[in-house]
């Protein structure tokens, strides 16, 4: 049996994923900086949002990262 | 009645860019739709990291979430064997013996092997109860999920039902089972991400593990110390039950032969990946208790009509508990993303249930039964109408339920007949060259006769358990054993198949085919690191 090659799918789901995740962090690290503070009372004092977005950012990132490397390579 | 949740415009903003973002994979996998394998199987094309966070999401629906943290509410720890014991095993097992059957026939659904394996009855018996269950299935949860937004949110039935269903539509109809792949992928990030926060600031609250520990009670911390017999621990299930029912029938004959978790390995690019599936969605899953199972403890020991179920004196709504906590810590914003990764995990629960059921409705009913031999095109576009079909079946489902609450548990009893026995006629199929056409029907027969006579004489009060769970587990495992020995008797009778006819389907008449991979990438490895690690949890959580 020929075994397809590798990356011969549809369109590489890294980028609409890391899009829609860095969209989010993006959101909740502005909504943590400039939103309002009183809503951490529920979290502890903890501004969840803005430690939040860093991290779901930090993941877009990454996706966006490693299909812009692939793209790149694969030219 | 107020609900528990408000959201404002933030929270809505993340919800609308989930809805948009699954529009536009959907509509953008439309031209690479040309054949009906693109539509159902993916073109056989996806690589293993996508197929496995497919498989795995495709079981941690909205319900299942909900569920297993108002399980760990209720009996603590012990939830954990639903992951462990209950699905590794299975996982590692299908993707080590059993894919290679399913990959290498080029068998297009799990009835369809039945059908090379046995004959036409018995993939009959299981193509039309699969597709029926499955739209029923997806009504109800469809149903129970629009219940749970009006508590939440204050969202009318109506509404949740459009949406979710509407949204499924669109998407499915496009990219048939690529997009409810690729939507199950980015479910099973926002799944992570929406519930993570809420563990961590409820741990924070309760003085981390050691702080949860010692506001608990010892039988909620421990998955088998208790277990020696069922009156010592919550569940009222003994070591027995978990392992024989749970852990064995229960277990390997969802994870193996369930269409729906299966369509996903046979989306993979090549027999590789296929048999990676499975092993690779082990690690996460193991991790999954996480997310659901110290939720529901941290709801014990910080919520209080909770904590006084302790005592027996309430029977408090086990249900809400993950809506409550999160309701309880999570500000506006990660509020949102724990509500999207909710609602991300109901809709990609229903398009696995759509697309499942218009590739065997397409391929198994009307390509047998109503029109064989068309062009492909013909299937492509039939496949196309059942999504539609489906969908509305669904909603018409949900609705019927509505009306009358009491069908919901009748008709998931019914289902627990026709899943139970299925593996015993897999197992003897793949593994016994014996096994006739005749045998491998009458058995599955059989033992969905068994699973029902079992419940008339549980209800009779003619056999007693110690909770409705040792029911469940005990009715498997004796549904099972129905269809294994009977499977094997009929089989001495009746005229077996030509073993010319059995290649590729049984494991001693199929070729091994050394693996040509390096060690570190071969299944078998990392199956057996899944299983040490699998016994090393249970070991710590003992």
């Amino acid at each position: 049996m020929a075994e397809k090659k590798s990356g011969s799918h549809f369109f590489d789901l890294k980028i609409p994923l890391g899009s829609l995740l860095s969209f989010y962090g993006l959101l909740l690290l502005l909504y943590g900086l400039f939103g309002p503070r009183h809503i951490y009372e529920k979290s502890l004092g903890l501004n969840v949002n803005l430690i939040w977005g860093v991290v779901i950012l930090l993941t877009g990132g990454l996706f966006l990262g490693f299909a812009y490397f692939r793209r790149r390579n694969s030219n | 009645m107020d609900p528990i949740i408000s959201l404002n415009l933030i929270d809505y903003l993340i919800l609308a860019a989930y809805v948009v973002i699954t529009i536009v994979v959907g509509y953008a996998l439309k031209k690479y739709m040309k054949t009906s394998e693109d539509f159902f199987l993916s073109g056989r094309s996806l690589p293993s990291w996508i197929t496995s966070l497919a498989f795995l999401s495709a079981n941690l629906g909205a319900l299942e979430v909900i569920g297993m943290v108002a399980n760990s509410a209720k009996y603590g720890i012990l939830t954990v064997h639903f992951y462990w014991i209950g699905a590794i095993p299975a996982m590692v097992f299908l993707g080590i013996f059993m894919m290679p059957f399913y990959y290498n026939t080029r068998v297009r659904s799990v009835p369809e092997y039945l059908k090379l394996r046995y004959n036409e009855a018995t993939r009959g018996l299981n193509a039309f109860s699969f597709a029926i269950m499955t739209l029923l299935m997806s009504g109800i949860s469809m149903y129970a999920m629009a219940l749970i937004f009006r508590m939440m949110l204050g969202w009318s039935l109506t509404a949740s039902i459009l949406l979710s269903a509407g949204v499924v539509l669109i998407y499915v109809f496009f990219g048939g089972l690529s997009s409810s792949i690729y939507n199950e992928v980015i479910q099973f990030f926002l799944i992570w991400l929406g519930l993570l926060p809420v563990v961590y600031v409820g741990l924070k609250a309760v003085g981390g593990f050691s702080g949860l520990a010692a506001k608990l009670p010892d039988t909620f911390l421990h998955a088998w110390k208790n277990m020696g017999s069922a009156a010592a621990n919550p569940m009222g299930v003994n070591w027995m039950g978990v392992v024989l029912g749970l852990g064995f029938v229960l277990s390997f004959g969802y994870w193996t032969t369930d269409f729906l978790v299966v369509q996903r390995t046979l989306a993979s690019e090549n027999i590789n990946a296929a048999r990676r599936t499975p092993i690779m969605a082990a690690f996460p899953k193991m991790l999954v208790p996480l997310i659901v199972v110290v939720p529901g403890l941290i709801a014990v020991a910080i919520l209080p009509e909770y904590s006084v179920a302790l005592q027996g004196s309430a029977t408090p709504d086990y249900n809400s508990a993950l809506i409550l906590l999160l309701a309880h810590y999570l500000p506006n914003g990660v509020l949102g993303l724990a509500i999207t990764g909710l609602l991300a995990s109901f809709m990609s629960g229903m398009a696995g249930n759509v697309t499942a059921f218009n590739t065997v409705w397409t391929y198994d009913i009307y390509g047998t039964y109503i029109k064989k031999n068309m062009p492909d095109e013909h299937y492509l576009m039939m496949g196309k109408l059942a999504t539609i079909f489906g969908v509305l079946f669904s909603i018409g489902t949900a609705y019927i339920v509505q009306s009358f609450p009491n069908l919901m548990d009748y008709m998931q009893l019914i289902f627990s007949f026709f899943n139970a026995p299925l593996f015993a006629t897999f197992l003897l199929g793949m593994f016994w060259k014996k096994a006739t056409p005749w045998g491998g029907f009458f058995g599955l027969l059989s033992g969905i006769v068994a699973a029902a006579g079992h419940y008339l004489l549980y209800k009779l009060n003619v056999i007693h358990y110690s909770s409705e769970m040792a029911a469940n587990f005990f009715q498997a495992w004796w549904a099972w054993l129905t269809d294994f020995v009977v499977t094997i008797v009929v089989s001495f009778f009746t005229r077996k198949k030509a073993e010319s006819e059995l290649k590729g389907l049984v494991y001693s008449l199929t070729p091994r085919t050394k693996g040509s991979e390096m060690f570190w990438r071969r299944p078998e490895v990392w199956g057996s690191v899944a299983l040490i690690v699998m016994v090393i949890l249970n070991i710590i959580f003992w």
